[in-house]
């Protein structure tokens, strides 16, 4: 996106955020208030590109640490840090309840070749990914589903928990520096195509 | 069979930082819990009597490490070397949730409890496998554990169960139809506290400690009231002043390389670190019932790998402690690793039993195997080391300082020893320990305390083709030799059981689970379960026959094979 474009958004954004803002979202109002949300994560789920990510069916605690960290300015975005302002902390539980309980859209990414998810799966292996989020990349409440989330997006933000540039989650940090950088594409190819709704719905 | 649903109704899940709140359910609603009942359990009223006298109790199994003193040693004698060739199962009960199962069975009077990952309660027929009740917590929307949705099990008292859970409360059930009865607010899961170990409960007093050594948390074991629900003391593990002794050597005499004037100059200049210190406590105490006291481990110092920002001994991180039962007082305690930059802490559970002192002299004592690789033993009454035994596992390196580039250092951060439960058997003198052997890089790599995020001040990394394996090792405690030692396929993580029928039981991450002759280590009998066997077996009897019971759900922490037995077995 241009920076012209990302600045013309914002503005947009800023001004619905105003309407968003100022009390606690009431239960009837919380479909309406989610519409600015889709004006970038997508009516259907589907983000509008490849670097704005999935929240429909994502962890419901992660969704609520992600609008309380951009709102204390812990993690950085200009798109986001207006709209979640004024937002209070119920606000952000609400919002949070009703995009973890849509269903996660099939991106209709291809699964990784087997040498990249070998490459993949050693990475992980090393590192201890799924100690935290889980087997299948499902995540869980404040940890983060990878699976079938856009790669562009994964690759992203590997790199920028990496060089810094996403400053919310040291841990994630650090294990990202302790990373060789030609894992993160296989890691970020690997988890984008992964399908895994069978394996949801037998935990919380 | 017919079933129905019990419910009970509770205040919303989201409230928020209740530290130490009960929540009554009279007259409360907005959210409803439901327990799926398919028939009563018919179980008695647990008594103080029952829990005190459970070493002896061949019939039941009432604590997570089968008594007090958890030396997880069982009395009976039915299923022995001489027929335990033909142990087969009796039957397998699957829970709903195939995820990492760390549970020990509770077992009265023919009732089992078992618990899964996200903690579901289950009450089955210990003889046939049949559900009574299935209780689903309903969790809040933020958790913030590392290492797996674990659960590893129930305490019961009276007529109720008791569990901590991956959202810091503590929950009480009744015992026989599985309904919320209280709940209470442990600690506040947005700044990293999580519970998944069992409670002990002991004189109408449910004790707890919690998790987040990964997240920067102020570590604590505290007692609840059984009844209520209400705190009755908090010992905090990590006193105000956290300095110590700045201790330069470990338990075993090793140097660990610290920088004693770097680390006064940043006491100097940040100030004791206590408030963020972690010491987390995840395993139960043991409970020296006549001197009313209780001992147990405090795990390693937040942030894990990065010493710079936490100047000192880091107090009690990596240690013995001992608390009085009644006010939750400081007794006593031993530091294993001062200023611990490798994660190499104290987790296995401490085993109150007789030992000989360096005189000779038969002494109370306290047993705990290290992540270090070594059995320590203690005199019960000061906390003192009396001995440490030959190391269990590979120690190349110990103490190389973790580097940015990452520094080779053996053991692994996993252990030698990890959370593993050890089992003795007080007629050998021997410990039972399993052990891993897991080659890591250690990185560090300083930031600021996040506020309830992962938190590990670097990485601990597993290098990648290295060989990894395991080991069941038999610790003479008398005289810190190893007895005997059998080398494992896999990582070893779970635990022990140890028997008067001369065995000694263990699971593999592959799905193996084993007898062993407790004097030589031979196996004797094996069984695939199908999915990792990573939780500690238990035993019990209904009808004079005696079972063995151990949880097949693999592990999250270190990737084995999930599933979601519960499986029982016989000898005849």
């Amino acid at each position: 996106m241009s920076r012209i474009l990302d600045w013309a958004l914002t503005a947009m954004l800023f001004e619905s955020a105003l309407i968003m803002g100022g009390g606690a979202i009431a239960a009837e109002d919380i479909e309406q208030k989610a519409q600015l949300c889709a004006t970038c994560h997508g009516a259907d789920g589907v983000p509008i590109n490849k670097t704005t990510p999935v929240i429909w069916g994502q962890d419901e605690g992660y969704i609520y640490l992600q609008l309380r960290d951009f709102q204390k300015g812990t993690r950085k975005n200009a798109l986001m840090e207006p709209i979640v302002a004024q937002l209070e902390r119920q606000d952000m539980y609400d919002l949070a309840a009703y995009f973890t309980k849509k269903k996660w859209p099939n991106l209709g990414q291809p699964s990784a070749a087997s040498e990249v998810a070998v490459k993949a799966d050693s990475a992980a292996s090393s590192i201890g990914c799924r100690g935290c989020h889980l087997e299948h990349f499902q995540g869980d409440g404040t940890t983060a589903r990878l699976a079938g989330q856009w790669q562009e997006y994964l690759l992203s933000q590997m790199l920028a928990f990496r060089d810094g540039s996403r400053g919310n989650n040291p841990g994630m940090s650090d294990l990202m520096k302790a990373t060789p950088e030609d894992d993160f594409e296989p890691l970020s190819k690997y988890l984008a195509g992964l399908q895994i709704d069978q394996y949801l719905g037998h935990g919380r | 069979m017919g079933s129905c649903r019990t419910a009970a109704t509770i205040f919303g899940a989201l409230a928020l930082s209740l530290a130490g709140s009960t929540l009554a359910l009279a007259g409360a609603e907005t959210e409803t819990v439901a327990t799926t009942m398919t028939r009563e359990a018919p179980v008695p009223s647990v008594t103080q009597d029952m829990l005190s006298g459970a070493a002896t109790d061949t019939k039941n199994n009432l604590h997570t490490n089968l008594n007090y003193e958890q030396t997880r040693y069982y009395q009976g004698k039915q299923i022995n070397k001489s027929n335990v060739s033909g142990l087969r199962p009796a039957w397998i009960f699957q829970t709903e949730v195939k995820e990492s199962l760390e549970t020990t069975p509770i077992v009265v009077d023919g009732v089992m409890y078992v618990t899964t990952s996200f903690n579901h309660v289950y009450a089955i027929d210990a003889k046939t496998g049949e559900q009574f009740w299935h209780y689903k917590h309903k969790m809040g929307p933020v958790t913030t554990y590392c290492c797996g949705p674990n659960n590893r099990g129930v305490a019961i008292h009276n007529d109720k169960v008791y569990m901590g859970t991956l959202d810091a409360k503590l929950v009480a059930l009744d015992a026989k139809t599985g309904s919320l009865i209280w709940e209470t607010q442990i600690a506040d899961p947005e700044l990293g506290y999580s519970e998944t170990m069992a409670p002990t409960a002991v004189d109408g007093k449910i004790l707890i400690g919690t998790n987040g050594g990964e997240y920067g948390i102020r570590g604590f074991v505290r007692a609840y009231d059984a009844e209520t629900g209400k705190q009755v003391w908090n010992f905090h593990t990590t006193p105000e002043d956290s300095t110590g002794v700045w201790a330069t050597h470990d338990a075993t005499g090793k140097d660990m390389h610290r920088d004693i004037a770097a680390e006064k100059a940043a006491l100097k200049k940040l100030g004791d670190p206590y408030k963020t210190l972690g010491g987390g406590v995840w395993q139960n105490p043991a409970v020296d019932l006549e001197n009313k006291r209780i001992y147990f481990v405090v795990g390693n110092p937040s942030p894990d790998l990065d010493g710079s920002i936490r100047p000192g001994d880091n107090l009690y991180t990596d240690s013995l402690v001992s608390v009085d039962l009644e006010t939750g007082k400081y007794v006593c305690h031993f530091q294993y690793i001062a200023h611990d930059v490798w994660d190499l802490d104290s987790v296995s559970p401490p085993i109150l039993v007789d030992v000989k002192d360096k005189d000779g002299k038969t002494v109370p004592g306290v047993i705990h195997a290290g992540k270090s690789g070594n059995v320590y033993v203690h005199n019960r009454d000061d906390c003192s080391l009396i001995r440490f035994s030959e190391a269990m596992v590979d120690q190349t390196g110990m103490w190389t300082l973790p580097t940015p580039e990452g520094a080779k250092m053996l053991p692994g951060a996993n252990g030698g020893v990890e959370w593993s439960v050890m089992a003795v058997n007080p007629d050998l003198n021997l410990t039972y320990a399993v052990n891993l052997h897991q080659p890591m890089t250690y990185h560090v790599e300083s930031s600021p305390y996040p506020g309830g995020k992962l938190w590990l001040g670097g990485a601990f990394k597993v290098i990648p083709d290295s060989e990894q394996f395991g080991n069941v090792t038999a610790v003479d405690y008398n005289t810190g030799k190893i007895k005997w030692q059998k080398k494992t396929p896999l990582p070893m993580m779970g635990g022990a059981l140890a028997t008067a029928g001369g065995l000694v039981f263990t699971g593999e991450g592959d799905g193996w689970f084993r007898a062993y002759d407790a004097e030589n280590g031979d196996v004797l009998w094996s069984f695939h379960a199908g999915a990792g066997v990573n939780a500690p077996p238990a035993a019990y009897a209904v009808d004079g026959k005696e079972y063995i019971v151990v949880g097949a759900g693999g592990n999250t922490q270190i990737d084995f094979k999930r599933g979601n037995n519960i499986i029982a077995f016989t000898a005849d």
